[in-house]
């Protein structure tokens, strides 16, 4: 029981970190190596959150719009004039990865630092006894790809990305802006990223190269997703399943890699992954 | 070669002068920098590597670091784990060749294949570092783990002596690398990064290219890597990891991508300040790294050199020293023509996008010198038809025959091995080569250039002459494709898909946006192609006026289907054309 927790909560973390980073290749075609950098601005943010008083829902919406402010301002200055290099757009970005790496090092110091976790302890479950906070994390996984998947598919924000997403110089033709439509797609992806960080930060610890490797595997999961949502579940789950199962029964080193290598693989023998088209 | 004269005074006016440079060096300089400069050198050739991958070829990397660390490690491990000495040394350089080369062969199968995505090589070039990486954490005493492994025996040189010979063999490599670059073969690079399918519809095997250079330069990477362990003494799993892959990439991007002395240059300076300046200010040197990296790539993509150069090449008079390319005539190759065999030959070709059939049940052929014309109107499935002739993945059923060979699922620079050659809709040239260097780029299948010299001749059928010499691009043969003008570049990629010597030539709206006198200078062309050299020619053509005043025979598509064929007579005249131009055959 306690394996198929693993899974479960897994996925879920894998899928929170990936979403943003999903939503902005989707829209932009561009992969944006910031994004862990993003992570480790919103693990930042709940950080200080935590160390003014503030409650930890709080510091969870505080690290959202710190993302989102950001985002707003790394599209306006860095993307605009690459979207038509997206191989210089990883560099860009990645160079800007190194850059909030290196500002966060000289306020924050290099040293690991802790935020205690919301909820603590475990409960007993299905007969298992398991984390709380990861249990809880679930949830937040779900709600975030509801929340995400009705802002698509139900309301007018969600057509026109969708239209832009489609074909971008038809839905220019339209009368779409899609220029404003990248604009708040990167933020809210960037929002997305920032509140992952801080989602994970009770888990784990927060220093300034946290990102780097939460950065490759959701790169590689999105590689292996194509545009959809819902082939992110699924990719999360086989994936993250592999990379529970075979950290427990070989070794947690080559568990570690499973996703890369994994998803490098499927993407050979089918170049578009887990989408249906 | 008129060109030997010319290579070897730029030869001695760059090479020898840096010979002389890290001959002399070590008198001037102090042991520490000699040492962090050894470092740099050895980080030079690894740049020099990431940029032919990336500035020239266009393929972004992340893993060369990798091929660094295997060859660092093929050292640390052969002198810790067996000993020291000569013998040792040369089975370590022959341990690194080889994991370089088979890590670069399975790397390069993974990456480049025909159909394969610029972004999904750089993915794969992202889990190789990866892969190594926990490789080696996993070696436990052997690989030293985490820590890496330090201590082993060494070779018994002065940090002076270890500077001179790696500088001079850097110098070596770099004008091994330049002349590499600017040679006939190397030509084929840029090609690859301009336009890699206009090179598989040209005969080339894009994807061994690419597999061939990536072993090359992984070896090469990996003796660099090998000789860094040798002289550092230290090995640490972080040498062949990600991270120090994009740093790689730093180098190269500012020091100036596509050009030879630019990464050399950005490796050394970058990494020597870093010795210097990341003592006092560690985390604001990277920093200011990480913003100069970010201004380079959004504001000069070309990197720091070469704007450095433009600068200074506005006081420079022009370089006015621009060698004539000849243009001779290549022998005729005998045509092996077996009797009756038509050059094309389609029998119920199918093809559908889901559940929209695009093509029926095509069956038509056609024999060497005919001129055929399809015809029909927009969303007929013409240019599909052309597709599914010239590249075996296309089609979804049905056979396809080229000269009497069934092309099977084959890829399109295969299609061309059969005698095909196509031509697009819109003009595909090679934007940063010369009109001369595009059509010596579509001689590589008959004429196999040579990877180090550049030659004066280029020998071209007799028909290509003629349309050079009809268009005037013959005049033209050092002007760079991207000034061309739009007719030119058609009538130039024309030229390109006959040098190719095919019988069975796609032609995809070879007219379109050509003036009048362009068109009727065009149509004689195609004309004599079919009724003097015996070619056999496809055309898909919207102007009617055009297709009957050449075609022998014109075919008729429309929603997918093969409605009419006959002589230009009897389709121009139906009832047929009527009806279905003037949209009233919609849905029969």
């Amino acid at each position: 029981m306690n394996l198929i927790f693993d899974i479960l909560t897994t996925t879920a973390i894998l899928y929170i970190v990936a979403a943003g980073l999903l939503l902005v290749f989707g829209v932009m075609k561009i992969i944006n190596f910031a994004h862990g950098a993003f992570l480790t601005i919103g693990a930042y943010a709940s950080l200080i959150a935590s160390q003014l008083g503030l409650t930890p829902v709080a510091g969870f919406v505080f690290a959202l719009l710190v993302g989102g402010l950001f985002g707003l301002l790394v599209e306006r200055l860095v993307l605009r004039p690459l979207y038509e290099r997206p191989l210089d757009a990883i560099l860009a970005t990645w160079g800007l990865a190194i850059v909030i790496g290196q500002v966060i090092t000289l306020l924050f110091g290099r040293e690991v630092q802790f935020v205690p976790s919301p909820i603590r302890g475990t409960i007993v479950l299905l007969g298992a006894e398991y984390s709380a906070y990861r249990l809880l994390l679930t949830l937040v996984a779900l709600g975030l790809g509801l929340t995400l998947a009705i802002l698509l598919t139900r309301t007018r924000i969600g057509l026109v990305t969708r239209a832009v997403i489609l074909n971008e110089q038809l839905a220019q033709g339209l009368g779409i802006h899609s220029q404003l439509v990248r604009f708040f797609t990167f933020a809210l992806g960037a929002a997305i990223a920032s509140l992952a960080g801080a989602l994970i930060t009770p888990l784990s610890s927060v220093d300034p190269n946290m990102g780097v490797p939460w950065l490759i595997n959701a790169f590689m999961l999105v590689m292996v997703s194509g545009v959809s949502m819902l082939s992110l579940l699924f990719a999360t789950l086989i994936f993250g399943a592999a990379q529970v199962l075979i950290s427990s029964y070989m070794s947690p080193i080559l568990g570690g890699m499973a996703i890369a290598v994994l998803a490098a693989i499927t993407l050979r023998i089918r170049p578009k992954g887990f989408s249906r088209d | 070669m008129i060109d030997g004269d010319l290579i070897r005074k730029q030869l001695l006016r760059s090479a020898l002068p840096a010979l002389l440079l890290v001959l002399c060096a070590p008198w001037f300089l102090d042991t520490y920098t000699t040492n962090i400069l050894v470092r740099a050198l050895f980080f030079a050739m690894l740049a020099l590597t990431v940029d032919v991958l990336w500035g020239y070829t266009g393929y972004l990397t992340f893993g060369q670091s990798a091929f660094f660390g295997v060859g660092a490690y093929a050292a640390a491990l052969v002198f810790t784990h067996l000993g020291f000495g000569p013998g040792y040394v040369v089975l370590g350089v022959l341990l690194a060749m080889l994991a370089a080369l088979l890590i670069g062969a399975v790397t390069g199968w993974l990456s480049f294949y025909h159909g394969s995505t610029p972004l999904y090589a750089s993915v794969v070039s992202l889990v190789l570092p990866i892969v190594l990486t926990q490789v080696l954490f996993s070696g436990g005493t052997f690989t030293g783990s985490s820590s890496g492994l330090t201590g082993y025996s060494m070779p018994d040189l002065s940090v002076e002596d270890w500077f001179r010979l790696v500088g001079c063999l850097l110098v070596v490599l770099t004008t091994v690398v330049w002349l590499f670059v600017r040679s006939d073969g190397g030509r084929i690079l840029f090609a690859i990064r301009d336009n890699e399918m206009r090179c598989s519809y040209l005969g080339i095997n894009t994807s061994v290219y690419k597999i061939a250079l990536l072993i090359v330069t992984g070896m090469i990477a990996a003796l660099a890597g090998f000789g860094y362990a040798s002289f550092s003494g230290v090995v640490a799993p972080e040498l062949a990891g990600f991270v120090f892959g994009t740093e790689v990439i730093i180098w190269v991007a500012l020091g100036g991508r596509g050009t030879v002395i630019g990464p050399v240059l950005g490796a050394i300076v970058i990494d020597w300040s870093s010795a210097y300046l990341s003592g006092n200010l560690p985390y604001v040197w990277k920093l200011f790294l990480g913003i100069a990296f970010v201004l380079v790539i959004v504001l000069l993509p070309q990197g720091l050199l070469p704007a450095v150069f433009k600068g200074f090449r506005r006081f420079l008079p022009a370089n006015t020293s621009s060698r004539a390319l000849k243009l001779i005539q290549a022998e005729p190759k005998p045509v092996e023509l077996e009797p009756q065999s038509l050059a094309v030959e389609l029998k119920n070709v199918s093809k559908n996008f889901g559940s929209l059939k695009v093509l029926s049940d095509i069956n038509f052929s056609a024999s060497a010198g005919e001129l055929v014309s399809l015809i029909g109107p927009n969303g007929a499935g013409k240019t599909t038809l052309m597709r599914c002739m010239s590249d075996g993945e296309e089609r979804a059923s049905g056979l396809v025959c080229i000269q009497g060979h069934e092309i099977k699922r084959i890829a399109p620079h295969r299609c061309v091995q059969l005698g095909l050659g196509r031509k697009f809709q819109t003009a595909t040239v090679f934007d940063s080569l010369t009109v001369g260097e595009c059509l010596r780029i579509a001689r590589t299948r008959i004429d196999p250039p040579s990877f180090w010299r550049r030659s004066a001749q280029l020998s071209l059928p007799t028909y290509v002459l003629e349309v050079l010499t009809a268009t005037e691009l013959d005049q033209k043969l050092d002007v760079v494709t991207s000034s061309l003008s739009h007719g030119e570049k058609q009538a130039l990629e024309l030229a390109m898909v006959l040098a190719l010597e095919p019988r069975v030539v796609l032609l995809d709206e070879p007219t379109a946006g050509l003036s009048m006198s362009e068109r009727s200078l065009i149509g004689k062309i195609l004309v004599d192609l079919t009724s003097r050299f015996g070619l056999c020619l496809l055309l898909v053509e919207h102007d009617l006026d055009f297709v009957r005043e050449i075609s022998t025979r014109i075919v008729v598509l429309h929603q997918g289907r093969l409605v009419l064929e006959g002589t230009v007579a009897e389709v121009v005249d139906s009832e047929l054309i009527k009806t279905i131009y003037s949209g009233s055959v919609g849905h029969a």
